[in-house]
């Protein structure tokens, strides 16, 4: 029965190789991750756009979370570049990107553009002047008014902030609240998508509840939210005041500079903005188009943005 | 039943009306001391920081990690290069061969080893995966799902066959094997990058580790399970040990090959849906975007196409590992169903639709009986000119492998007609529909439903205040030293003194790196989950047993909750639990239940036919026999689906920090999002030491059980 083996495998090989006609080859193609929120695939999917059709370059598009995995990724060479990072939410940027005091396997590739800012928010429908008990335009220590009104069963007696979703983050949300004398207790859902699928359940129920967000996200093309007024960052110490802006930037390994100076250059270059952004986000999440097409029309309308990136 | 007659025995004192309560009692009495101890020692008693500040383990990994990174890169690099040559190239072909190729070579396997029945249900699950515009995604979930099979199944067998020759390497292969399964894979997943790179390679190298333990388990044990009186008359006839294991012990041990190939299958597909994490493709992905979105519709489509591939391949590998049924009953008063139920033999219309199959099914076989013929025949003729011996076995072999030539046959037309004659291209989009709508509606409608609210919330508030929260304040307020030496005892006392000090070396270790707390937390978790198993599993199982319909209904669901990826269901356990630990426990219940309510169905089942009589006769009620005698002669496969639960309650600690989780689980977490392997292993190793402990004892406590009642 020897034989039958041999066949067997040589039966397979066969099979196997009628399958194998030629793989595409790779000239100029660089891999970068997609950002898993709205507003980061957006900002990528400009960059990608101006290497596909303006640079000649293939842009491998990978789907994993962002996050230090990205990180290990530009260290180890397997991805050369990920955009739209915010500062106070990587958590690795300290130990790799020189600017943040790490050490160089990463290099910043510029600004990206869109600002971010970060704040506590509470639903459109509890403030005075939709009918709801809280002043139209409130603040931190307001919230001390309505402690029965949040209060949740994991709080006991205190109100409860779904404070961030992530402890990497450190948004120290405790330590605000008990700095600022706000009889809350902070709760860590541990992931966004928990976060923000806790606040839309109570949304629809129209439950009354204090969350951290950031701006630009797409939560506010889906929810009318109210931000709630923190002492502004600088003025008290931190963490008792609200969060500095992010600037956000791009990044990726350092043989991007060397290997491809030209395609660097205008990452460096490119910078879309906020307002920009939250358009494309719109007829992204709201009308459910798809994003390349999206941005492909953007891109075609205002030529005059971003013809200026690439270098001559 | 001699006990019966002796009015106190001193080694069993808690034998009433012949059966033994000592179990409980023991459980009772400990649980009694324990609570003393708590309120009578202080509430939060920490492992001392004087002793685990001494031993810096983190440290130690992550300086051993830097140094792999810059001595081992060169070599992991190269193995993940040759893994994901085989992988790039399965994907091209799957991707770039038209699609009824694919569906063929899937649905004509399971058409020889499984039936027609088989066979209809694979192909609907291959046109599902298109019907759903997840056909790309599929096929690069079953290339990396093929390329790392293959490999695993490989250094798997191999490994199983040399631990069934030598009892030293067994011993020490088992813990790594106990290891490689129970170690959270977000452990190692993050440092794989820098060693195996991004995308397919790294996730296969991952899934070859953590999918081969089953194989190399099985293969080892299906070889030792061989009948010593085979291997002697094997000797006897003068072969070689060499020989006696080929031709002798690994033909017999198959069935058990195929069937830890068969579980290596299930595990590798959890583990491809995980992938994602570090940039592999396929359907994964699909459900991690639309999880990232809060898109339920969707990843309930790629969920589906997930549970469909699962079961499809697990129908498919048990087909092939059980020797195929014959066409007719042996008896042939009645007709054997192909496709409708057996229980329609008696029905005109039913056997007439049989009757048009049969035909259907015997002119295909004739055909490609005809065709092989017809290729052995030419083979034969053609090496003869040669060759006479070899001609002859040619056509001997040839007429062997009837099925697999004609399917090859259709296969290559296939191609062959997609070549030349007209291209098939994409899976045609007047096939395509979508089921997010409707899906996405229902859970919206829920969401607001003030009965089905009310109902969650009450469910939610007893088990956090009934339950989760008066477990967490009491196990972490135990004493360490205390909890040390209760482990202690109730090891010592069911699995014996080695194991005890195993225990609580492995214990003081969680302790010694810092990590007593969360340990507690997950071991509190765990059980709410398990009690909570218990008590929705054992009443559905007992239900299940005794009717017919509920059994039929429950099936699919558990088949279902068991291969659905968790990612799935965590955003409807969110909306109507909102996130706290209870929603940990709950999504936890839905992964770890289905064994519980199995192993009580087949406990309460597989139960002699004596036993009703006999209690009949006593004149029991239903209730009082199942009472007295049924649950506890099941109580051994009771305690079984216990142990599945605590294993499977354990692998999902490391998802539910997602949604809330504390713990061990939310420690990997946070480890992964700071890049930081040694934190990182620290916890794995807790939730590692916490498997081993909990499935030791509970597999004990079943084994004393079987001895109890003579099995």
């Amino acid at each position: 029965m020897n034989l039958k083996n041999k066949l067997t495998t040589s039966l397979f090989a066969t099979l196997l190789a009628i399958g194998f006609a030629g793989s595409a080859s790779a000239g100029g193609m660089l891999r970068a991750p997609v950002p898993d929120w709205t507003g980061g695939a957006v900002t990528c999917e400009v960059i990608h756009y101006v290497l596909e059709n303006e640079m000649g370059y293939k842009v491998k598009r990978i789907t994993m979370p962002s996050g230090p995995g990205v990180a290990e990724g530009e260290r180890a060479g397997d991805i050369d570049f990920h955009c739209e990072s915010w500062p106070s939410y990587s958590t690795t940027n300290d130990i790799y990107i020189k600017e943040w005091g790490g050490d160089g396997s990463i290099v910043k590739l510029g600004d990206a553009g869109p600002i971010g800012t970060s704040s506590y928010w509470i639903p459109s429908y509890l403030i005075e002047k939709n009918g709801g008990p809280i002043k139209n335009e409130p603040k931190l220590t307001d919230l001390n008014d309505h402690v029965d009104l949040f209060k949740g069963m994991d709080t006991g007696a205190k109100g409860r902030l779904l404070g961030c979703p992530t402890p990497a983050w450190e948004c120290r949300d405790q330590d605000r609240l008990d700095m600022n004398g706000i009889n809350f207790k902070a709760i860590e859902l541990g992931s966004e998508t928990a976060h923000w699928a806790e606040a839309q359940a109570a949304y629809k129920r129209k439950e009354p509840f204090v969350l951290y967000a950031w701006t630009p996200h797409w939560i506010f093309a889906v929810l009318d939210l109210v931000s709630v007024e923190l002492p502004a960052f600088g003025s008290v110490e931190w963490p008792a005041s609200g969060w500095d802006v992010d600037v956000t930037y791009n990044a990726g390994r350092p043989g991007m500079l060397t290997e491809h100076p030209e395609a660097s250059q205008m990452i460096m270059n490119a910078s879309i903005t906020n307002v920009q952004q939250a358009g494309m986000i719109k007829a992204i999440d709201i009308d459910g188009r798809d994003i390349e097409e999206v941005v492909a029309e953007w891109m075609e309308a205002n030529r005059d943005v971003w013809s200026s990136w690439v270098p001559d | 039943m001699s006990e019966l007659s002796s009015t106190f025995d001193f080694k069993k004192p808690f034998l009433f009306g012949g059966v033994d309560y000592s179990v409980p009692v023991y459980i009772l009495i400990g649980l009694l001391i324990s609570i003393i101890v708590w309120f009578s020692i202080g509430f939060r008693y920490v492992f001392p920081e004087a002793i685990s500040g001494q031993f810096d383990f983190q440290l130690i990994i992550n300086n051993a990690e830097t140094w792999l990174q810059i001595h081992a890169k060169v070599y992991t690099r190269a193995a993940s290069n040759f893994v994901g040559y085989y992988l790039e190239q399965l994907e091209m072909f799957l991707w770039f061969k038209p699609w009824p190729v694919v569906t063929l070579a899937l649905v004509l396997p399971a058409l020889h080893y499984g039936g027609l029945r088989l066979a209809l249900f694979t192909l609907f699950g291959v046109l599902f995966w298109g019907m759903m515009d997840m056909w790309d995604p599929a096929m690069s979930t079953l290339a990396l799902m093929g390329v790392s099979v293959l490999f695993s199944c490989f250094f798997g067998i191999i490994l199983g066959i040399l631990c069934s020759q030598n009892d030293a390497l067994e011993a020490s292969v088992r813990p790594v094997l106990d290891t490689m399964q129970t170690m959270p894979s977000f452990v190692y997943l993050l440092p794989a990058i820098v060693f195996f790179g991004i995308g397919g390679p790294p996730a296969a190298m991952a899934i070859i580790i953590y999918a081969m333990p089953p194989v190399v388990r099985l293969t080892n044990l299906g070889i030792r399970q061989v009948p010593e009186t085979t291997i002697e008359v094997a000797e006897s006839f003068g072969s070689s040990r060499l020989q006696t294991l080929f031709k002798v012990q690994i033909p017999q041990a198959l069935p058990s090959i195929m069937l830890g190939i068969n579980q290596t299958i299930m595990m590798a597909l959890g583990l491809a849906v995980l992938a994602v994490f570090i940039g592999a493709g396929g359907l994964g992905e699909e459900v991690y975007k639309a999880l990232k979105r809060l898109k339920v519709g969707w990843s309930v489509e790629g969920g589906l196409c997930i549970v469909f591939m699962a079961i499809i391949f697990d129908r498919l590998s048990l087909a092939m590992s059980h020797p195929k049924e014959s066409d007719m009953l042996k008896d042939n008063t009645e007709m054997k169903f192909r496709l409708l139920p057996q229980r329609l033999a008696r029905n005109k219309i039913a056997i007439a639709f049989e009757k048009l199959i049969d035909i259907i099914w015997y002119s295909v076989a004739v055909l490609g009986y005809y065709f092989v013929e017809g290729l052995a025949i030419l083979s034969e003729r053609l090496v003869k000119i040669f060759n006479k011996n070899l001609a002859l076995s040619i056509g001997i072999l040839v007429r062997s492998f009837r099925f697999l030539l004609s399917s090859l046959f259709v296969i290559i037309l296939v191609l062959i007609w997609d070549s030349w004659i007209m291209e098939i291209g994409y899976f045609p989009k007047d096939w395509q529909f979508t089921i997010r709508k409707p899906i996405d509606n229902a859970i919206d409608s829920l969401i607001v439903n003030p009965y089905f609210y009310g109902f969650t919330k009450g469910l939610k508030e007893f088990i956090f205040f009934y339950i989760l929260n008066p477990l967490e304040i009491f196990l972490i307020g135990l004493p360490w030293l205390f909890v040390l030496g209760a482990f202690f005892v109730i090891s010592f006392f069911s699995a014996g003194m080695i194991f005890a000090m195993i225990a609580v070396c492995l214990l003081f270790f969680t302790g010694l790196s810092g990590v007593w707390e969360l340990t507690m937390q997950t071991l509190a978790a765990i059980v709410a989950s398990v009690v909570v198993c218990v008590l929705i599993g054992l009443p559905l199982g007992i239900l299940a047993a005794y009717n017919k319909t509920v059994d039929n209904i429950v099936r699919p669901i558990l088949d279902t909750m068991q291969t659905m990826p968790a990612f799935v269901y965590l955003i409807p356990v969110l909306y109507f639990f909102g996130g706290n630990r209870v929603t940990a426990v709950i999504a936890t219940v839905i992964y770890a239940l289905p064994p519980m309510v199995r192993m009580t169905n087949l406990g309460l089942r597989e139960l002699p036919k004596q036993i009703n009589e006999v209690s009949d006769s006593f004149g029991s009620t239903e209730i009082q026999s199942l009472i007295k005698v049924k649950l506890p002669m099941a109580s051994p496969s009771i305690m079984l689906g216990v142990n599945q639960a605590v294993i499977m309650a354990l692998a999902m600690q490391v998802i539910t920090p997602l949604i809330a989780g504390e713990g061990l689980g939310k420690e990997v977490f946070r480890a992964m999002e700071t890049a930081d392997t040694g934190r990182g292993l620290i916890a794995g190793i807790g939730i590692v030491l916490l498997a081993i402990l909990l499935d030791r004892l509970t597999q004990a406590w079943t084994v004393n059980q079987r001895k109890a009642l003579g099995l």
